[in-house]
């Protein structure tokens, strides 16, 4: 009887746990780096950034994933010739120093995000000065704004945003895109707008971080093998995904 | 007391019988007398065997004294003779050439200056040597040091020359004195030559019209105390800023293990300083000395010593270089064959050098069937620069004064183009630098290209797989990396240890192994096995130089977490790796000066070598040198091509003044295209070369005497110098025949043979 007790206590926690990783995965509660990420190579690998949230239902900065970077890495290897983890991508913190080794990030839905040490201030603002490029997408709302505003000023205190137009290299580095209009929006209403945090404050200098606020380029890119949205603004998203890759990559 | 003792056992000087042509001089009825006594040799020798009481050790005794002693009278009746040329007295010409340069004011002639022997030998009429001369020859005495001419009077000896150029002074005799019953040339000097050319045409003239040199070398051959500034090795151009590594010989006797300063100043201020302990005595030590070239312009830096107490020579405790600090943006070409961070950070680092200028070509993405190769251009001049990828031609190739080649496959290049890589290197003269990468050496199918043959690594023909996961590599400097001027990555020598030990591991996915004879590894990383592991090497092709940087990654020296925000490692790492990879490439028009250091009034040959937008020598140009003096007064020369070698054009111009002439050259090609612009400087002062190794170079001395069948004399051993003239052979002669069978020593070999036979018979019991 005793035995069967324990078999049956042993069959709920794996049951519990097998369930709570793919829960992790879509988001969770955890803000943990994960031990399933890519090992440095030197080839490109995707990293989504992952902060706290205890808020219930699937954490924001998991929003898209892992369907987002798959699909994007799919069509950013097959239209250039990076040499890209293709199966497998990394989430991580900015308290994490393998962080370092990959001078790009992605973050979804800044507008929850929040820098929960100050380590993780202080290494935001190392990874972004030495040279790493952080990229922000799908967050909206004056609310949502203010929150990434302040997040980057604790790393930042000195930083300004500064709005950049068509005319920016980012928006040429591999595709030409002449204006932000052909951006297409999931649900937000309005159109997109970009602003970079530059080195000194100097829109002349490095971009180190692009936020693509009242926009949602990864949500084209989760459900773009289900017809969800229509081809053509998928291959914007795409577009738009790759170029701000690519100028991280190249800038 | 040996020479004296020779001439009492054999009659005469050693002299006479090297000198001398040794002959027998028996006449017939002599020769009669030796045979008889050759028989009574034989007569004796048959005796002795058949004597029964002389038996053994007894008998060869015997017989060997015997024989010696009818040998020795057979010898001397044979009338052995030495004939001799002698010079015919008074009939014939010795020049005397006196060393009037200012090394000869060194103290290290038994305790007083140099110029005292000549001074009292030969500089006054009534010299001793002077005078032994004279009766004997007719001498006719010259001065030398930068010129030479006959002494008018002692007054004339200044002892200030300020360089010796022996062997002009040589040719000049010889052509004073051609025609003339000459027997000999004495040539009083330190030997210390400083000419620029080479001794062996003067030698040679002299062979040719039979004129022995009898060389006194004057002075120590080994200075006893003395710190010296042997050499100090620098480019003749830099670029501004650059932090110049240069290598100062230093040379000592009699100050081992002092502790001294190397300093370096520039208008009497201190711009570097290197404390060194000085090794042993005549060890050439070398030290390396690191500033940064200042202002931009022609630079006299200084590099001295402090004078230590008792020095022989104190002048040669400092030397002045001429370095030109020029300003431009040097501009290479970065071609990257996929997207990946290194291109990005290592023009992070080198746009913050204003003197470089690094044009990146990324492809982005390769050439489909309906699209050619997509790349990103970052820092061109302009938007027609690179709009159709990487180069066609080698003139617009040949632009760039360096390549940086990333992870790009050989196959992505025309066989033209590739060629074009090697010319680069080859024939431009431009540096070439091949980064680590999934496409890069073999695993980018680089084996049997044009491209490997340049490399200073051998490249595995075939196309291998990158590794994955790559290779970790902690890297450290070489022996020959620690004190090169592209691996230098902190300011002071004594940081930089600490500092690689701090940096992070790079990473490879390349298989780098075999390094090509020739070159040279300056950077080497150890991998997980503890392997040593290729980082970067380099060796010289052609007119250039083409480099390996194996790791994939060196970004993250940048990057890594442990590297402080301000860290300046990989910053100065590329800027220092790309201010070398320009460092010696050719422009255009490239000026030389032979000398590039003289003295007013010395002329000064100007070499151009002038070449095409595809670097082929242009002939038969009209190219000129304009040379502007220190005053502002600016002279043309002339320049014509040489014929020797295509492109190269020479002329020459004698400075009036002293200070530093900027030459400029330009002109137009035989069609009239302008040919660009070279520049070099000449800098013009009193010379200090006398005092550099200023001990008695008596190598060059004896070997001028035995080439020309003279004789080397140390000067405190002249006193057989008249007589080895005497019996040179040259100049007018009479023979003279000197007998030698009366030599003391064939009486004393008699005797001693006599009374040994005497007395060996009394001890065996045989007399």
């Amino acid at each position: 009887m005793r035995r069967l007790k324990f078999g049956l206590i042993v069959a709920v926690l794996l049951v519990v746990v097998a369930g709570a990783v793919p829960f992790a995965q879509r988001g969770g509660y955890s803000n943990m780096s994960y031990s399933g990420n890519v090992r440095y190579d030197g080839r490109f690998t995707f990293v989504r950034m992952s902060y706290p949230w205890g808020r219930g239902r699937g954490a924001p900065w998991a929003h898209d994933y892992p369907r987002g970077e798959e699909h994007f890495l799919k069509i950013f290897s097959e239209l250039t010739n990076v040499q890209a983890h293709l199966t497998e991508s990394s989430v991580m913190t900015f308290s994490d120093p393998e962080l370092f080794k990959f001078p790009i990030a992605y973050m979804a839905e800044p507008g929850y995000w929040y820098l929960s040490t100050e380590q993780e201030v202080k290494n935001l603002r190392s990874y972004l000065l030495k040279g790493g490029f952080l990229i922000f997408d799908d967050f909206r709302g004056g609310g949502e704004w203010a929150n990434l505003d302040l997040q980057m000023s604790r790393a930042f205190p000195e930083g300004r945003w500064i709005d950049i137009d068509a005319n920016h290299p980012i928006f040429h580095s591999f595709f030409e895109i002449n204006s932000l209009d052909i951006i297409p929006q999931a649900y937000d209403a309005g159109r997109p707008i970009f602003r970079g945090l530059f080195v000194d404050n100097d829109p002349n200098k490095r971009m180190m971080a692009i936020a693509g606020f009242n926009s949602d380029m990864s949500e084209f890119w989760e459900w773009s093998d289900t017809g969800y949205a229509p081809i053509e603004a998928n291959n914007e998203a795409y577009k738009l995904g790759i170029n701000l890759f690519m100028y991280g990559i190249t800038h | 007391m040996f020479d004296a003792l020779f001439r009492a056992l054999f009659k005469y000087e050693r002299l006479v019988f090297e000198q001398g042509d040794f002959v027998l001089g028996a006449s017939r009825s002599m020769w009669l007398t030796a045979t008889i006594v050759a028989a009574l040799a034989l007569f004796a020798v048959w005796t002795y065997r058949q004597l029964a009481a002389v038996t053994g050790r007894d008998r060869i005794v015997l017989i060997t004294t015997r024989t010696a002693l009818f040998l020795l009278a057979l010898f001397a009746l044979l009338r052995p003779t030495l004939l001799l040329k002698v010079a015919v007295p008074q009939q014939n010409f010795v020049a005397i050439l006196l060393d009037d340069s200012s090394s000869m004011r060194v103290a290290d002639e038994n305790g007083g200056p140099r110029r005292a022997f000549v001074e009292d030998q030969l500089g006054r009429p009534d010299g001793p040597l002077l005078t032994a001369l004279g009766k004997r020859f007719v001498p006719r005495v010259f001065r030398f040091s930068t010129s030479a001419e006959r002494l008018q009077s002692t007054a004339d000896l200044t002892f200030a020359g300020t360089g010796t150029r022996m062997g002009d002074a040589l040719n000049r005799v010889r052509d004073e004195l051609s025609g003339l019953p000459v027997a000999g040339v004495v040539l009083v000097s330190d030997g210390a030559d400083n000419a620029e050319t080479p001794m062996d045409e003067a030698i040679a003239g002299l062979k040719a019209q039979g004129m022995p040199v009898f060389a006194v070398g004057v002075g120590k051959e080994r200075l006893t105390r003395d710190v010296e500034v042997t050499r100090v090795e620098t480019p003749r151009r830099t670029l501004k800023g650059t932090s110049l590594v240069l290598d100062v010989v230093v040379t000592q006797t009699g100050y081992r293990g002092t502790k001294l300063p190397l300093i370096v100043e520039e208008g009497g201020r201190i711009i570097s300083q290197q404390d060194l302990t000085l090794a042993g005595d005549g060890e050439a030590q070398t030290v390396k000395v690191r500033f940064k070239a200042g202002d931009v312009g022609p630079r006299v830096f200084r590099f001295r010593v402090p004078v230590q107490g008792a020095e022989e020579v104190t002048q040669n405790n400092q030397r002045d270089v001429l370095i030109d600090v020029y300003n431009r943006r040097e501009k290479i070409l970065y071609l990257e064959g996929e997207p990946r961070p290194e291109p990005k950070f290592v023009r992070q680092a080198t746009d913050l050098d204003d003197n470089l200028q690094v044009v990146l070509l990324q492809r982005t993405a390769q050439a489909t069937v309906s699209a050619p190769d997509k790349f990103l251009r970052l820092g061109v001049d302009n938007g027609e620069e690179l709009v159709n990828g990487f180069p066609m031609t080698r003139e617009e190739l040949f632009q760039y004064r360096s390549i940086i080649l990333g992870s790009v496959e050989a196959a992505a290049f025309t066989p033209e183009q590739q060629r074009m890589l090697e010319d680069f290197v080859d024939v431009r003269g431009g540096s070439l630098l091949a980064l680590g990468g999934a496409f890069s050496f073999a695993e980018g199918g680089w084996g049997g290209t044009p491209l490997s043959d340049a490399l200073p690594v051998v490249i595995e023909r075939g196309t291998m797989k990158p590794t994955y996961p790559p290779i970790e590599l902690i890297v450290r400097p070489t022996r020959a990396g620690q004190g090169h001027a592209a691996t230098q990555i902190t300011d002071k020598d004594d940081e930089a240890a600490a500092k690689w030990r701090e940096l992070p591991p790079l990473s490879s996915v390349n298989s780098l192994r075999e390094l090509k004879p020739g070159a040279t590894v300056l950077l080497s990383g150890l991998d997980e096995k503890g392997r040593e592991q290729i980082v970067l090497a380099y060796q010289r092709y052609g007119k250039g130089k083409t480099l390996v940087l194996q790791p994939q990654d060196t970004w993250i020296w940048r990057m890594h977490a442990k590297m402080d925000v301000e860290d300046k490692t990989h910053h100065m790492f590329w800027q220092r790796l790309a201010r070398w990879l320009t460092d010696g490439v050719p422009d255009r028009v490239m000026v030389s000066a032979t000398p590039d250091h003289v003295q007013k009034g010395e002329p000064i040959t100007l070499t151009a070598e002038v070449v095409d937008p595809e670097y082929r020598g242009v002939n038969d140009g009209r190219i000129s040198a304009h040379i502007t003096a220190p005053s502002g007064k600016v002279e043309t020369v002339v320049m014509d091509w040489t014929v020797e070698h295509d492109g190269e054009y020479r002329g020459r111009f004698t400075p009036t003044e002293d200070g530093v002439h900027k030459v400029a050259v330009d002109g137009a090609a035989k069609d009239g295209k302008d040919v660009g612009r070279g520049t070099a400087n000449v800098r013009v002062a009193p010379s200090d070369a006398e005092y550099f190794d200023a001990a008695m170079r008596a190598p060059l001395l004896r070997r001028i005497a035995e080439e020309t069948e003279g004789r080397f004399f140390k000067a405190a051993e002249t006193a057989s110098l008249v007589d080895a003239i005497t019996y040179s052979g040259k100049g007018i002669t009479v023979v003279d025949e000197r007998e030698l069978w009366d030599m003391p020593i064939m009486l004393a070999m008699f005797l001693a043979l006599m009374g040994g036979e005497w007395m060996y018979r009394r001890s065996r019991g045989l007399a």
